[in-house]
């Protein structure tokens, strides 16, 4: 009978196959068309200058009308500013509160503090984290509001959060033995922490950051009123108005011009390209551990 | 004709069983010494040779069952690594077993005294003292045996007492085939093999409270120094009558 | 060393009950006892490591030369009462050097001549020196089992503690090793007191002076070692050493 119960197990068990894999397509096609269209728009866009020059100013491509490209040498090095400036204070931080949480605090209310706030935060929409920022900067010095140093401590709100999670994976996934072993030896705690435990998870650490600087490299929320727009004159003083790629994307996609509308294209290649690279890089790093830690 | 005291027994279970199924070997194996003597004073004593080539033909049971105990006791020791009360009885038992095998021996060594008694012998008074030793002696191995196999510490302990006794018959049996061999001198071939059957009586009681020493150590650890008086050794000579 | 009137607790549990004990210097000692008698927590509290737990107190005294090691710095007592455990724990992302010089590395400064006899020594005492001569600088992890224990103890022994304690070292070794370590055991006794909590009474039977019966966290019977097996004073002693239980 075709309908028997062994019949329309294999039935039900066949459609399930093809649904998951109807699925699998699904999430995959938008993915596949976005790299597709980056690539083809914005490979268009690279060249020598695109990575040496400064964006030439907004303007139509008429045939006869020269419109220079420029490039995206000020959003590079605005991004570089503004993760290195954020990482200098969230990297620290971050750490530290995860070795204070995995080491010292254990079972006491403040160690779960600690994590409870880490994982909201980390929830936080980043256009909040922007909004922090700005408003902390009016109250101090009105002069600064738009500035890299106000965008990076935007960022820096943004990071802490990740790098204190992962930190904190880390640190537990080191076994409890190392601890054990090391205090057995009359080590002192703070040493077994940092200089033990912490280099034992180092490379987990390490993985942390990576992800929460290539978070941070792909924002463009928080930076949307922090830190102004320096993108086409040379970078000054962080306390000067700054520039980064994740916004020259926003901006360059809603002009209406043809230059900027290609740099922003070539942009987000590249921005595509560098959040890439991280995550192997870490991905390898990470493997390479694990391998390690097994016994090689 | 005594009945082959070890019938084929199935392999013991479990721990407890196993002390128990080598206890009981090591009784059995007694119980087969006694009985050579008690055959090999009866063959002496009645002139019996068929009875005494039989007492002989059994020492090759007894070695076999001595050997064999040596094996269980030493394979019971390597796996089970035995503590305590069961290692103690394990030991005991090995040395216990070396005990038995004297008294068998001894019992095999008055068999082979065994003489036609048609010619002159001891007199109806020494034959009877003899025999006296004979049953005291027997009954102190019974005593061990049953001390041993059942565990009983009292039975243990009282055979000391019981050896003092056979020690004085002893003395009293070989001043009597003494002074015999001076007014039976005909008879002083027989008299001459008494003194040795009286010795073999003395040794085989000694052996039977070796035997209960052993019981004792096994049941409470304690060692003869423990719970004996100290004897003063002396010479024969100067042994109380 | 000596136990005086010692209890240990996991928060409200008692797990260890009013022990009294005089543990013999440069003898090893050892402690047996069915699973949850409390050997462990015992041993853990001969070296302050039974306190790092959430939760859990420790009463009475432990005196080593006369002083309570409850009385002086947890991390120094450390030093002084060295620990080995169940499953061998080198550091993994160190060498072989790097483990055993770790004690001196982190607790002490040290030429780097001094360090490296003390290493030698150390490697030689826990008989692993030869087998490693050639490749110190190796990952500690590329060591077998029985190997790998042998550097926790060399490691342990650099920090020159006073006392020894063996948790269950054995325990997770094959018998070539575990006959390996029993052996080094019989060595260093010589030099250091040796406390070794084993569940395996025939070890304790061939490596201990002296061994200490537990039970339910209390200490049944404590004897030089050839009298506790041969003739055990209490009942429960015998029962366990002959298998009725446990």
């Amino acid at each position: 009978m075709m309908f028997d119960r062994h019949g329309r197990r294999k039935i039900f068990s066949h459609s399930m196959t093809v649904l998951s894999g109807l699925a699998v397509v699904v999430i995959l096609v938008p993915l596949v068309a976005v790299i597709y269209e980056a690539v083809v728009q914005g490979g268009a866009a690279f060249s020598v200058t695109f990575f040496t020059q400064r964006p030439a100013n907004p303007c139509f491509a008429h045939p006869g009308i020269a419109c220079p490209l420029g490039g995206v040498y000020t959003p590079i090095e605005g991004t570089l500013e503004l993760i290195g400036l954020a990482s200098l204070v969230a990297v620290p931080i971050g750490i530290g509160a995860a070795v204070f949480t995995v080491e010292y605090g254990r079972n006491r209310a403040i160690a779960r503090v600690i994590s409870t706030t880490a994982d909201v935060l980390s929830g936080v929409p980043s256009i909040l984290a922007g909004i922090f920022a700005f408003t902390l900067f009016l109250q101090f010095d009105k002069a600064i509001v738009n500035s890299t140093l106000d965008g990076s401590l935007a960022l820096t709100v943004l990071m802490i959060p990740i790098v204190t999670r992962t930190c904190e994976e880390a640190l537990r996934t080191v076994p409890e033995s190392v601890r054990e072993a090391a205090l057995a030896l009359g080590i002192s705690r703070w040493k077994i922490s940092v200089r033990i435990v912490l280099v034992t998870a180092l490379p987990g650490v390490v993985t942390g950051v990576l992800l929460s600087v290539a978070r941070a490299a792909g924002e463009a929320a928080p930076l949307l009123f922090t830190i102004g727009n320096g993108c086409l004159h040379p970078l000054q003083g962080i306390d000067q108005q700054g520039c980064a790629l994740p916004l020259w994307i926003y901006w360059g996609a809603t002009s209406a011009t043809t230059n900027w509308y290609t740099l922003a294209w070539g942009a987000a290649l590249l921005l595509i390209l560098m959040v890439l690279a991280i995550s192997i890089t870490s991905r390898l790093v990470l493997n390479r551990t694990v391998r390690r830690m097994r016994g090689g | 004709m005594t009945e082959d005291p070890l019938t084929p027994s199935e392999a013991p279970r479990g721990y407890d069983l196993e002390v128990r199924h080598l206890t009981d070997r090591a009784t059995r194996m007694g119980e087969w010494a006694l009985q050579m003597v008690h055959d090999g004073w009866r063959a002496f004593d009645q002139g019996d040779r068929q009875l005494a080539q039989n007492v002989l033909d059994r020492n090759g049971r007894l070695d076999r069952l001595d050997d064999e105990m040596e094996h269980a006791v030493i394979a019971f020791l390597v796996l089970r690594q035995p503590a305590a009360v069961d290692l103690r009885t394990a030991a005991g038992l090995l040395k216990m077993t070396t005990h038995m095998d004297r008294i068998g021996r001894l019992g095999y060594d008055m068999g082979r005294l065994t003489t036609p008694v048609t010619g002159p012998r001891e007199s109806p008074e020494l034959r009877t003292l003899l025999q006296r030793m004979d049953d005291v002696v027997e009954s102190m191995v019974h005593q061990a045996l049953e001390g041993l196999e059942k565990g009983r510490v009292d039975l243990a302990r009282d055979l000391f007492h019981r050896d003092d006794e056979v020690d004085r018959m002893n003395r009293q049996a070989q001043r009597t085939v003494i002074a015999e061999i001076g007014t039976n001198p005909a008879a002083a071939a027989r008299l001459a093999s008494l003194i040795l059957v009286t010795r073999h009586f003395e040794r085989i009681a000694d052996n039977a409270c070796k035997i209960a020493e052993k019981t004792i150590y096994a049941i409470t650890g304690q060692r003869r120094t423990e719970y004996l008086p100290r004897q003063t050794p002396r010479l024969l000579y100067d042994e109380p009558s | 060393m000596s136990v005086d009137h010692l209890s240990a607790y996991y928060g409200e549990v008692r797990a260890v009950e009013d022990i009294n004990l005089q543990i013999a210097e440069r003898q090893a000692t050892a402690i047996i006892g069915p699973s949850g008698c409390g050997k462990s927590t015992l041993i853990r509290c001969l070296n302050r490591l039974h306190e790092t737990l959430p939760g859990a107190r420790v009463e009475g005294k432990v005196l080593l030369d006369g002083e309570n090691l409850y009385d002086l710095d947890a991390t120094l007592v450390r030093r002084r009462v060295g620990m080995v455990f169940q499953k061998p724990n080198p550091f993994a992302t160190m060498s072989i050097y790097g483990n055993v010089s770790a004690p001196l590395r982190f607790n002490s400064r040290l030429p780097g001549e001094e360090m490296d006899r003390i290493v030698l020594h150390s490697l030689k005492r826990a008989a692993l020196w030869d087998e490693v001569k050639d490749r110190v600088d190796a990952p500690a992890t590329s060591l077998s089992g029985g190997q790998q224990q042998r550097l926790c103890i060399a490691r342990s022994l650099a920090a020159d503690p006073e006392v020894l304690l063996m948790d269950e070292p054995c325990s997770a070794l094959d018998p070539i090793a575990t006959a390996k370590i029993e052996e080094l055991i019989a060595q260093l006794k010589k030099d250091y007191t040796v406390v070794i909590v084993t569940h395996n009474m025939q070890q304790a039977a061939r490596v201990a002076d002296y061994t200490a019966f537990m039970y339910l966290g209390k200490l049944v019977e404590f004897s030089p070692t050839e009298d506790l097996f041969e003739r055990p004073k209490e009942h429960l002693t015998e029962a366990y050493i002959t298998g009725r239980f446990g």
